[in-house]
């Protein structure tokens, strides 16, 4: 098999074409939410549009535990929730604050999310991504799998004029290129739209078991009925390596597993696997997954450094959406990635439509992009939020304030007779000095979570 | 001359339960197995070698489209999608009536052809019967599981694998079915214009009828299970007599070792010494 596309790494060169006429007014890579809502949207504006995907399939290539908030949906697939293949609604969310011993937990249950209009759902995305370019093939898009693009093409002027692809003679020329080609994009990187600064430090590894359990098993363990599901977020689980972990309850499986800061996991030598292995053993999740058959581990990059950590979203000819542009929002009690994508997407796709209808496909021609990224929630959050994948992920939160909060829920708890009940403000003193929380930091977290969330 | 590549659709990566023997396929990752895809390589070459024209065909559902539309991409000059008859499996299970659907649908659409290429064998039922059982339906010569195919005058010349590293080379006669391993060769990428117009085709169908009544038909298949042995009951007095013979426990036994032999022969006295320990051999004799 020859390979003329080569490698497809930061240090590809972009190859340059001359002839002006473009195969498609808009390349789309990446058939994931973002990749299949700009595709949506550009075909929808009756513009050629090509979805290059590297899987044999949408869905194929990804690795996901999460839940999907359709809300944004709303706006591109009316009725979206009679139609998405959803695994469960979520009716439960819980918090749960651990220590090896100990679990403290928040749990919301609301029955208003298991009906229309709906929440959250959990969802395999093999089946959702295929949904989703369905719905844009269907307006008229092109999808290509099986096809990866290693590079970017450009023109005279330097501005990006479609992708090089791995198969023969497989230059794909268009007006704009949306990169929506997920985390570490090369293609966004390729077109020095990345920050400089170390990658590494913004990206979490996630890796997740996939544990078959039958649909009543889930149901009488997690307290669900039809299709109602559960979405457990943990922190303090992790051996002290920043990052935290998470369970959701699908039809007749559960997704268990980490998501761990790669700095911090590199320097604590541990294998990502024995980190699962811990949680599974929990006193609090033995119980839950015990007796289920495992069916699938698999681990991906997450981009969880927020507003920060994004790159340049519009260049010449050229956007970037989803986690190529890093817009995964790990803000402590929200972990949202899939609606920002198809947000983003959407965005996209409809600032791609309206610079082609102007006849401007450059840098300022597209500039409406990040000014509707700016409007919506998209940006919005991000900005808002920004400092809070810092503290999420900081020493304290990871490891001191959960054996904190649970030695103190644990001592209000504890029935010392016959010495009297001790008050709260003993046990946090206690707590403060036995964990090394100096009373300074725990005010100035408070106030950025404060100002944060607030 | 027409070539046809006779395609199987199957997820290549089913998943078995291996207390059941339940089979889960997902018919998004279906495609053809890799002796099907050297099977459309030499269906290719040869059809330029012949100067004739490449079909690539399956019999199977609307889904199996996705597989042809690789074959056309790959460079096949026409694709066939034959349905299977009407209120069966639309994946067929069953070798000879794949040949008698693929049969009909090929003569219904072309009438002669000369030369079918198949996988050796499919990648879910494993029994290489097709091409065999195709063959006797197009009245054509078969010489199956071969590594490789290549044009001979009008005929072809064809290698296949005998035991002991040798190889046997066939003259086969044309109108001809042949089966390759899915080895030799493998499938070219296709190129990017050819995916683009393969992804815009329409895929041509056939229908054919029902088989005949009083056919042999394939049911349902069960997973092996060995037939009950029937063993003498215990003779013993008591009831711990009986459950000790029909346990064996308490017997006085070697304990199994685990040999790690050095060398071949060292490998070969061990077994030779335990089949002679074991009464398998007779005892050696010190002559």
């Amino acid at each position: 098999m020859d390979e003329p596309g080569g490698y497809a790494g930061p240090a590809s060169k972009s190859a340059v074409v001359s002839d002006d006429s473009r195969a498609f007014d808009v390349v789309v890579v990446g058939a994931g939410p973002a990749g299949s809502a700009s595709a949506l949207e550009v075909a929808r504006a009756g513009y050629t549009v090509a979805l290059v995907e590297r899987g044999p399939y949408p869905g194929a290539k990804n690795v996901y535990g999460g839940v999907v908030y359709g809300r944004i949906l709303d706006e591109l697939v009316p009725g979206w929730w009679e139609r998405m293949p959803v695994q469960r609604w979520v009716t439960r969310r819980a918090t749960m604050i651990m220590t090896p011993t100990q679990a403290l937990t928040v749990d919301m249950r609301a029955q208003d999310w298991g009906r229309p209009p709906y929440n959250g759902a959990t969802a395999y995305r093999a089946d959702l991504d295929a949904w989703l370019a369905d719905q844009a093939v269907a307006a008229g898009a092109v999808l290509i799998p099986a096809t990866v693009a290693t590079g970017l093409l450009r023109g005279p002027d330097g501005s990006v004029a479609g992708v090089r692809t791995d198969r023969p003679d497989g230059d794909l020329t268009a007006s704009v290129v949306i990169a929506c080609d997920g985390v570490n994009s090369f293609l966004a990187k390729e077109a020095g739209m990345y920050p400089a600064e170390n990658v590494a430090e913004h990206t979490t590894l996630g890796v997740k078991e996939t544990i078959a359990l039958p649909r009543e098993v889930i149901d009488e363990r997690f307290g669900l009925s039809g299709r109602d599901g559960a979405d457990i977020e943990m922190i303090g689980c992790t051996r002290g390596i920043p990052g935290g972990g998470f369970l959701y309850t699908n039809l007749e499986s559960v997704s268990l597993g980490v998501v761990v800061g790669l700095t911090g996991l590199a320097a604590a030598k541990v294998r990502p696997e024995e980190l699962i292995a811990d949680l599974k053993e929990h006193p609090a999740i033995a119980p839950l997954v015990r007796g289920g058959t495992l069916q699938e581990y698999s681990a991906h990059l997450i981009p969880e450094g927020g507003y920060r950590s994004m790159p340049e979203l519009v260049g010449d000819g050229m956007l970037v959406a989803g986690d190529a542009a890093a817009m995964c929002l790990a803000a402590g009690i929200w972990l949202e990635g899939v609606n920002f994508a198809l947000g983003a997407g959407m965005y996209a796709g409809r600032a791609a439509a309206a610079a082609l209808r102007s006849g401007d496909t450059s840098k300022s021609g597209l500039a409406a992009y990040r000014t509707m990224l700016e409007d919506s929630f998209v940006l919005a959050d991000h900005r808002k939020l920004r400092k809070v994948p810092d503290l999420v992920l900081s020493q304290r939160v990871q490891a001191d304030y959960p054996g904190l909060l649970c030695d103190l829920v644990q001592g209000l708890f504890t029935v010392e007779n016959p010495a009297p009940k001790p008050g709260l403000r003993r046990l946090l003193r206690l707590g403060t000095r036995a964990h090394g929380v100096r009373r300074r930091d725990l005010v100035r977290d408070a106030l950025v979570g404060l100002r944060s969330f607030g | 001359m027409l070539v046809v590549a006779a395609q199987r659709w199957i997820d290549p990566h089913p998943r078995v339960d291996a207390m059941t023997g339940r089979v889960d396929t997902d018919a998004r990752a279906g495609g053809a197995s890799e002796a099907d895809q050297c099977a459309l390589e030499h269906a290719l070459r040869l059809a330029e070698r012949f100067g004739g024209r490449c079909v690539a065909v399956t019999a199977g559902p609307v889904a199996a489209e996705e597989m042809l539309r690789q074959a056309l991409a790959a460079g096949a000059d026409e694709v066939l999608r034959v349905d299977a008859p009407p209120g069966g499996d639309p994946v067929l299970e069953d070798g000879a009536e794949t040949a008698r659907v693929l049969a009909a649908g090929l003569t219904a659409r072309y009438g002669h052809v000369d030369l079918v290429l198949c996988g050796d064998r499919s990648a879910d039922r494993g029994t290489g019967s097709t091409p065999a059982y195709l063959a006797a339906r197009l009245g054509a010569a078969q010489a199956l599981g071969l590594l490789d195919v290549g044009r001979d005058g009008d005929g072809l010349r064809a290698l296949r694998r005998l035991d002991g590293g040798r190889r046997e080379s066939l003259a086969v006669p044309l109108p001809a079915v042949c089966s390759v391993e899915p080895t030799a060769v493998r499938l070219r990428r296709a190129s990017l214009p050819a995916t683009l117009a393969a992804r815009r085709s329409e895929i041509p169908h056939v229908a054919v009828d029902a088989a005949p009544r009083g056919a042999v038909a394939v049911k349902a298949v069960r997973t092996y299970r060995p037939r009950a042995r029937v063993l003498p009951a215990p003779s013993g007095d008591d009831a711990r007599r009986r459950t000790l013979e029909l346990t064996g426990a308490l017997v006085e036994r070697a304990p199994s070792r685990v040999v790690t032999p050095s060398s071949p022969e060292q490998a070969a006295g061990e077994l030779l010494g335990f089949l002679r320990a074991h009464g398998y051999l007779p005892e050696e004799r010190d002559d």
